[in-house]
């Protein structure tokens, strides 16, 4: 890794994001460093799906003020695709079907496509038969039954199963920061325990996380290293994770006015 | 031999006097079809020179064994039109020009006619006529896959293809029309093709017929298919078809659920990169039980004109019928037009019937999700388009064994990447 757990790995300065005409975040900045964990927290309709979808560069939510870094470059600059492969990943609170699409080809294609970028001409695509190995392994791993991924990409699948591909995906593509929009919600025990296991794998291998989620016993056990509270497109609190209660216990009374 | 000029020459008669299909036709004139004369070859009122007549082995067609059960008999015969004695075993059991399913007068019987004037050779097919499989009744019945592959030698053609299936048999066809050269006769390929194909398939009681058609037109090509279907008792007709649109393209199915427990099945992905194409569907419920079920998605980009045009009868006699159409435009760049008559005539009070058209877009979101993941812009749209497809084609044949056996993947790829390469430059 190019970056030193000393430098942020994604620098937020003074973020400002429309969607449509109207305002969502007002002015956001925080930074992350490699294998650190930062919770986001709010009411409903704080800012924090925005605050992924904009970063991830998401073409409805426009960027009207202030930066973003990764790794040393300009976030903003770059194409969606080119933020996914240099290593940033959004979990989508709720992911889109795509009809007649097979899960394992597009998640070849996809773990493809950010091989050949990180890895260069010395990147071998992976062939079906090499991929369903792998994916196979990553599925039990995140106890995504081995059907879902001869099935269309979503299409029919439970809230669960959906958030259950999601962090096959992750384990896949294995980011350099993910972003993880409400990735426990609508899964069973099981599940969040996975999806917890994982993270904490990550980050020993250096990954960082951004975390969205109102549950505090989720975020109790990812052991975060700080806590961001968003009100109203602006980050209201921020420091140790040990606030975290009183924000969980607190964030659905704030009233909030963005998506 | 006289009978045959004769015939061709009151084939000429005919359209002289009726005239060619006129512009403000209801379902012509979305795409007004060149004039009679266009299909006729440059002599309309030329007596047909039989020296000419290309010999059958030249014809253009072949026919390959896939897989299946070898035990099920085909009978394969490239038939001359002019000669007398195959002449008669090319059209026995054929309707008269321009008499549909309903047994009145097509609306596009002009194009029938005109066929029938210049008709020099054909194709029929017979699957499963011989004694090891004659009649219907067996517990499992085995399935035989073939590819048909027709290529398209003369400036103007009229070819002709007959199908039956026998009761019973279960057969699945891919059938190809290539216009573009095959290796070494490129001299003699013509630049634009003209070609009027007439296709007859008559399924009888029990009977099952899975078709992926793939049509490869160039854009200067001027293409009319009309497809008649007659379906029996408890047969099952299933059609999925790949098309690229050209200067002029029409496709008309035509399908008769003649008896009860009969079902037609038909989708069509319409592709058209600044040329036309007009997918037209003619379903008859003519008794009870009967279902059928029609849906085109046509994808259009620059100047691009797609009609698509559905109508359903239910007769009288057809209770408990069961209809669904869906007709679907979506942009996929510059400006195309997209016309979608999706229309019912319901004849009787205890039937469902579903139907509709969208002018929609691509899923914006799932490009989105897929570019997050990795893809660039071009590969998202390409995966999701295909994707699309696979779904409406499946709908469409209901045996996913029966598409994955005729190679519908590799041809949908094929055909979404061609129509999506002039924007991947565009596009990122």
């Amino acid at each position: 890794m190019s970056t030193t757990s000393g430098e942020p790995l994604l620098e937020v300065d003074g973020l400002r994001v429309d969607v449509g005409e109207r305002n969502v975040l007002e002015s956001v900045s925080f930074d992350v460093r490699p294998g650190n964990l930062l919770v986001l927290m709010g009411a409903n309709g704080s800012g924090k799906s925005t605050l992924g979808l904009a970063l991830a560069g998401h073409p409805r939510y426009r960027v009207t003020g202030g930066r973003a870094r990764f790794d040393g470059q300009d976030l903003l600059a770059l194409e969606p695709q080119a933020r996914a492969r240099a290593g940033l990943f959004l979990s989508f609170q709720s992911p889109p079907d795509i009809p007649g699409v097979k899960n394992n080809l597009f998640l070849r294609t996809a773990l493809n496509a950010v091989r050949q970028a990180r890895d260069g001409n010395d990147s071998t695509p992976l062939d079906a038969f090499d991929f369903l190995a792998l994916a196979r392994e990553q599925a039990r791993r995140v106890g995504l039954p081995e059907a879902m991924l001869s099935r269309s990409v979503n299409d029919g699948f439970s809230g669960g199963e959906r958030k259950r591909n999601e962090l096959l995906q992750l384990a896949l593509l294995q980011p350099r920061l993910a972003i993880l929009d409400e990735a426990d919600s609508g899964m069973d025990a099981d599940g969040v325990r996975a999806l917890v296991e994982l993270i904490g794998t990550m980050r020993k291998q250096g990954s960082a996380f951004i975390v969205v989620s109102h549950y505090q016993h989720l975020i109790e056990q990812l052991q975060a290293d700080a806590v961001l509270k968003l009100v109203n497109g602006r980050i209201a609190g921020a420091g140790d994770p040990a606030p975290a209660a009183s924000i969980a216990h607190a964030g659905g009374a704030h009233a909030g006015r963005g998506a | 031999m006289d009978s045959i000029i004769a015939d061709a020459r009151s084939a000429r008669d005919w359209l002289q006097a009726h005239g060619w299909i006129a512009r403000r036709a209801e379902h012509f004139r979305v795409l007004p079809p060149p004039p009679g004369d266009v299909w006729l070859g440059a002599q309309p009122d030329a007596t047909p020179d039989v020296a000419a007549a290309p010999p059958a082995a030249r014809a253009g067609w072949t026919v390959r064994h896939l897989d299946g059960d070898p035990q099920i008999p085909v009978d394969v015969a490239v038939l001359d039109a002019f000669d007398p004695r195959q002449r008669s075993r090319l059209l026995d059991g054929l309707p008269p020009p321009g008499v549909g399913t309903d047994g009145n007068e097509d609306d596009a019987a002009p194009f029938a006619w005109a066929h029938r004037a210049l008709c020099r050779e054909g194709l029929k097919l017979r699957v499963g006529y011989g004694a090891a499989h004659q009649g219907a009744g067996q517990a499992a019945p085995s399935v035989l896959s073939l590819q048909l592959q027709h290529r398209a030698g003369s400036p103007v053609e009229a070819p002709l293809l007959v199908i039956e299936v026998a009761p019973g048999v279960r057969c699945r066809l891919v059938e190809a029309h290539m216009f573009g050269s095959a290796t070494g006769a490129e001299a003699a390929l013509p630049a634009a093709v003209v070609q009027n194909l007439q296709v007859h398939v008559r399924l009888e009681a029990g009977a099952s017929l899975q078709v992926v058609r793939h049509v490869a037109a160039r854009p200067a090509d001027c293409i009319a298919h009309h497809l008649q279907v007659r379906v029996a008792r408890d047969a099952r007709f299933e059609l999925a078809t790949i098309a690229a649109g050209s200067r002029y393209q029409l496709h008309r199915q035509q399908i008769g659920l003649l008896e009860p427990g009969a079902i037609g099945r038909s989708a069509s992905l319409v592709l058209c990169d600044g040329t036309s194409l007009n997918q037209q569907f003619r379903v008859d419920h003519q008794a009870p039980d009967t279902v059928s079920d029609v849906e085109a998605l046509a994808l259009g980009s620059g100047a691009a004109l797609a009609g698509l045009d559905a109508w359903t009868r239910i007769a009288p006699d057809a209770a408990g019928a069961n209809v669904r159409q869906r007709l679907t435009g979506i942009p996929t760049a510059g400006e195309p037009r997209f016309v979608l008559r999706p229309h019912l005539e319901i004849l009787n009070d205890q039937v469902q019937a579903v139907h509709g058209a969208t002018w929609g877009s691509l899923p914006e979101e799932a490009i989105f999700y897929a570019r997050q993941r990795g893809l660039d812009g071009s590969a998202a749209r390409g995966l999701i388009i295909e994707g699309m497809a696979q779904d409406l084609l499946r709908r469409a044949i209901s045996d996913a064994a029966a598409l994955d056996s005729l190679g519908v993947d590799a041809l949908l790829q094929s055909a979404v990447r061609e129509h999506l390469a002039p924007q991947c430059g565009a596009a990122s």
